[in-house]
């Protein structure tokens, strides 16, 4: 009897959706719990946005910048950050899965670790809560800072997206290698990434040398949003790449995402489990 | 023919020494001082196609530990393992398609939903036709009685029902081997009976090898034809568990029932270990002393309403083993 078939890109993508739906059965048991948490990140998200317009609408622009311009640039954090705790959520949640001994259960089964890892979670309040923010940022925003959204900008915009969500879920994934170490890292990591992700919010060109580089090599928010911002926007620094500029995210995020995996694999070598 | 194999299998763990104090912690924290611990000390056994074997030894044994290593969780130091022609690090998921695993403690059903969608997502890992699924699950509700339970939420379930609907879970895909850790863990006792009945039967059926790891005895001697006991990451005994029980239990048990209030009796050879007035318990051992000669002696004596006399179960002999009393000789087990 053969029981070893490989399993073919149809039936993963079918079992990731069977995931789904049961993730999504669980959430809607505790609806009004799940609810609140997405109306919690909404306010929370928007306090900041209000907060950083009512300081920015004393000035017309900043550097170059105006308002609505900074609110797109904003707008894609949000948007990518919200696909990658819908995909990624299980790279987040990492650590977790390996404390409650739910890693092994995993390796008990005849799939990637990684896919079932990514299968088996998906956050639906934070989705939602920072999906809101970033489409009312995106709609307020995409008709007045001079885009045409014809075919060419409309499928980079999507490739923008998903390179970002690929590079904010490998920085993710750096803190879950240790893991395997039985080193908890999450608080350092949250530290790490919510403060770059900060820094992200304005243009790159509002910092001085450290934090550019930082946000550019080490902590690649840069290719989020930044860099493709100067594209859509029309920014003079654009000249030098032109139209390829929004193709850098998701060749950045594919190259960080192989890196961290390398390192990731390197881990689970070494996983010793978790007593009973 | 043997289906599983290991050979010579170590596995060393680095754990991180802590010194004592705030000082010391600091000290760990800056310049980290590792001490390499051995879990599993060189093992070599054999377990046959269709073989119920039972693992036991103290906590921190080493009993998990090879049970990873077994199922492909934990790579092996040094050594190797052979299950089926494969090696289940190596090719972790070709064998975890054959294998099933229960864990008493920890569930793999999804907690807030009916078993039986996970179930249904079951069928999906294991690739199977869904024919094949279906008949598995009749068969399981017939022994299980699954479908009583089968559409509540899991957190809602009883622990036996829970467990149940585990093991079944564990089986759905016809494992050819299936690794129970503690599966009767907290069960009542007629819970218990049906986990060991479904058990023994699925092993009858299918010819399932099976691999118990438990701290009950019970389980061991319900269902296991042969057990490892495991200590200090050495296998120290490797038989049946009636062998261990004719070989090592040394003492027997005599519960008398006196007509009057007894106090002060004495007899070479007997312990008296428990006191209650009109009921004494008298320890001896069985090779020493005839039971015979003490009930007709104290017969002699007293006026006696009732006697019990018990035979030493093989959870004291397993005890004594742990706690060092009993070293197990070769002729036994071969391997020490």
């Amino acid at each position: 009897m053969d029981k070893q078939k490989m399993f073919t890109i149809p039936e993963l993508t079918k079992l990731f959706f069977v995931h789904t739906k049961l993730i999504a059965k669980t959430t809607l048991e505790y609806k009004f719990h799940r609810s609140l948490i997405s109306v919690a990140i909404f306010c929370r998200e928007m306090i900041s946005i209000v907060t950083m317009y009512l300081i920015m609408i004393r000035f017309v622009s900043i550097k170059g910048w105006d308002m609505n311009e900074m609110l797109f640039l904003y707008s894609f954090l949000f948007i990518s950050y919200s696909l990658f705790v819908f995909v990624f959520a299980g790279i987040r949640d990492f650590d977790a899965m390996v404390q409650s001994g739910e890693l092994d259960r995993f390796l008990l089964r005849p799939l990637g670790l990684i896919y079932q890892v990514i299968a088996s979670r998906a956050d639906f309040s934070a989705t939602l809560g920072h999906g809101a923010v970033g489409v009312i940022l995106l709609i307020k925003t995409a008709g007045s800072v001079g885009i045409e959204w014809n075919l060419r900008n409309t499928l980079a915009y999507i490739a923008v997206i998903l390179g970002g969500t690929v590079i904010q879920a490998s920085l993710f994934m750096v803190s879950s290698c240790f893991s395997f170490w039985t080193v908890n890292t999450t608080n350092l990591r949250n530290l790490v990434f919510f403060n770059a992700r900060r820094f992200a919010a304005y243009p790159l060109s509002f910092y001085p040398g450290v934090i550019r580089y930082l946000l550019i090599f080490l902590l690649p928010f840069a290719f989020v949003n930044y860099f493709p911002s100067l594209y859509f926007l029309n920014k003079p620094e654009v000249s030098i790449l032109g139209g390829w500029i929004p193709y850098l995210t998701p060749v950045v995020g594919a190259v960080l995402f192989f890196l961290v995996y390398t390192f990731w694999k390197f881990g689970l070598k070494h996983y010793s489990s978790v007593g009973n | 023919m043997s289906y599983i194999e290991v050979n010579n299998l170590v596995k060393d763990y680095k754990i991180n020494v802590k010194k004592r104090g705030i000082l010391g912690s600091m000290q760990s924290l800056l310049i980290p001082e590792y001490k390499m611990i051995r879990a599993v000390d060189d093992i070599s056994f054999s377990i046959k196609k269709g073989e119920m074997v039972g693992f036991i030894g103290p906590n921190g044994a080493g009993k998990s530990t090879t049970v990873k290593m077994l199922t492909g969780i934990l790579m092996p130091t040094s050594g190797n393992i052979i299950t089926g022609g494969l090696s289940p690090h190596s090719d972790r998921k070709k064998n975890a398609a054959r294998i099933g695993a229960v864990f008493g403690q920890r569930t793999q059903l999804w907690w807030d939903l009916p078993a039986e969608d996970t179930f249904d997502l079951l069928r999906y890992v294991y690739k199977m036709p869904e024919k094949k699924f279906k008949a598995n699950m009749e068969t399981f509700n017939e022994l299980l009685g699954l479908n009583e339970f089968i559409s509540k939420p899991v957190r809602q379930l009883s622990l036996g029902q829970r467990m149940r609907a585990d093991i079944a879970a564990s089986l759905i895909h016809d494992p050819e081997i299936v690794f129970f850790d503690e599966p009767t863990i907290g069960l009542d006792v007629v819970a218990k009976q049906k986990v060991r009945d479904f058990v023994r039967h699925m092993n009858k059926e299918k010819n399932i090898t099976m691999l118990f790891t438990t701290h009950d005895m019970g389980d061991i001697e319900k269902t296991c034809d042969r057990m490892l006991i495991i200590d200090k990451g050495k296998i120290i005994y490797d038989g049946t568990p009636d062998d261990i029980k004719k070989k090592y239990a040394k003492y027997r048990t005599l519960i008398i029932d006196f007509v009057e209030k007894q106090s002060g009796i004495e007899i070479p050879g007997v312990e008296v270990c428990e006191d209650k007035g009109n009921k004494v318990q008298f320890r001896f051992i069985k090779d020493e002393v005839s039971a015979q000669e003490l009930i007709s002696s104290l017969t002699k004596k007293y006026e006696i309403s009732d006697f019990t006399l018990q035979e030493a179960d093989i959870e004291n002999v397993i005890r004594e083993i742990y706690e060092g009393g009993i070293k197990c000789d070769e002729n036994l087990c071969g391997v020490c």
